[in-house]
């Protein structure tokens, strides 16, 4: 009986094709928002459906030269990594599936398994766009995770425990975005770079680099890491609502204030132009990490 | 009857090709051609004319591409080239000639230093005339090639009448 509640949250709900189809959702509604914001009329509801399949459809080249078992196992690695940080995180504004002291941690570590999975997907592809990619991704990992780690870690030292469920409930009746303003900017953009969006998207920019780590990717691996960096999306605009806009309340008012997010995600990557990697790797440093760490300190002191 | 493996084969194809149809990716690739028709096409993508409502993108790498749009005659430098972009994509994998100079070498045919037109050296399925075709020219040519591979089969090339697109 565990074994088979296991086996169907693994693959219907709340990870698998549930929250499948809710990052190609999410994916739409961020390309959609983009397009209105550039003033056109954007993708119809099923295109990252309709890329998906086409892409599972496809032929699946593997270059000369690769690891075979890295070449196709590191994208069902990162898809299955990103899934089953879903466990462990209030999708909808539905309570997680399973919950353990300390599982924020644990749910970090899953969401940046995608992206060591795509640097080293670049670095075992041996081509020279693919390996600038691979570096530039790893680098960029550097730069936005402590901040983002450390902006997740206001609401959790505030509530008091490590434990997600613990602290959502606590944000339920605060609201962190009012007390803790830096971390939720912090949070926020945190986020954009995790999901390689613009001004981040360096690591992929098709004008220098080609397509990054994922050049010599196509069809279904190609697919895969499309699946995953958008159930990642799914997950990061999930914690950030929790955290942040006020604890889990009802899915749909959840649902709304996630869209409210994803607007504001969608502004910025439409008015900011793609930064430098070096001017990512500073600024994260520079202003990011600090001013997350005078937050930090500032609730230690004011405890 | 829902279990013969004709229909589910019948579904399966209508699926992938629903699928193919409505997220055709392209890459642009220049063989030698004036500049004029890639201006042509870079115009074409951007949001005044707004392609993604047909779900097309622009892919930087041809791996991930499904259309190969290309511009102007093939020179003897541009061949190899072109070959290699079009044998690095999966199949299935179309060709898309923009310009008088793809479709017959135009201004440029019999130079010294040109191999012919697009024809030659790949398969092309769509045509789409033009010195340079207008963006709205281009779009119709893609819209074309996809209403025939909704048919499901490898298209003939299509050739627009002339004064389709005045
Ligand atoms: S068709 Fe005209 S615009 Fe296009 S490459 Fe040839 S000469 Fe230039």
């Amino acid at each position: 009986m565990e074994t088979l509640l296991a086996i169907t949250s693994i693959m219907f709900f709340p990870a698998g094709l549930s929250l499948i189809f809710s990052g190609m959702l999410y994916e739409w509604a961020d390309r959609k928002l983009v397009a209105r914001f550039q003033n056109r009329v954007g993708p119809r509801w099923f295109q990252p459906l309709a890329d998906t399949i086409k892409l599972l459809a496809k032929e699946e080249i593997q270059p000369l030269g690769v690891n075979q078992a890295l070449f196709f196992g590191l994208p069902v690695v990162a898809l299955s990594g990103a899934l089953t940080a879903a466990l462990y995180v209030p999708i909808f504004g539905i309570q997680p599936a399973y919950s353990f002291p300390g599982d924020l941690i644990v749910t970090l570590y899953l969401l940046s398994l995608l992206t060591m999975c795509m640097g080293l997907a670049g670095w075992n592809s041996a081509s020279r766009f693919s390996i600038v990619g691979a570096t530039r991704t790893l680098t960029q990992l550097f730069a936005y995770e402590a901040p983002f780690l450390l902006a997740l870690l206001g609401p959790a030292m505030a509530a008091d425990s490590w434990q997600i469920g613990k602290i959502v409930a606590y944000t339920e009746s605060h609201w962190m975005i009012v007390l803790q303003p830096v971390g939720f900017v912090i949070a926020l953009i945190g986020l954009m770079g995790k999901l390689e969006l613009p001004p981040f998207d360096a690591p992929e920019a098709e004008t220098e680099i080609v397509a990054g780590a994922l050049t010599e990717y196509s069809g279904r691996g190609l697919a895969l890491f499309h699946i995953g960096r958008s159930v990642e999306m799914v997950i990061g605009v999930s914690l950030v609502t929790a955290f942040y806009l006020g604890g889990l309340g009802n899915p749909l008012i959840f649902l709304a204030k996630s869209l409210g997010l994803l607007l504001v995600m969608a502004f910025l990557q439409s008015v900011l132009v793609r930064l430098r990697i070096d001017q990512t790797v500073g600024m994260w440093w520079r202003a990011g990490a600090i001013l997350a760490l005078l937050q930090i300190l500032a609730l230690i002191v004011l405890k | 009857m829902i279990t013969t493996p004709n229909f589910i084969n019948k579904v399966v194809t209508g699926i992938t090709t629903w699928a193919r149809v409505n997220s055709p990716w392209i890459i642009h690739f220049n063989s030698g051609s004036c500049n004029g028709c890639d201006i042509e096409i870079l115009a074409t993508l951007t949001p005044y004319y707004d392609i993604e409502r047909f779900g097309i993108k622009l892919k930087g790498s041809p791996r991930h591409a499904d259309i190969l749009v290309c511009t102007g005659p093939v020179t003897r430098q541009a061949r190899e080239r072109l070959l290699r972009v079009y044998e690095q994509m999966p199949e299935p994998k179309f060709v898309v000639a923009v310009g008088s100079c793809g479709i017959s070498g135009g201004t440029f045919a019999g130079c010294y230093n040109v191999v012919g037109h697009i024809d030659e050296v790949l398969p092309v399925d769509a045509y789409i005339p033009g010195c340079p075709p207008r963006p709205e020219a281009i779009i119709d040519g893609v819209v074309k090639l996809l209403n025939h591979l909704k048919e499901g089969t490898r298209p003939q090339p299509i050739r627009p009448e002339i004064g389709d697109h005045a």
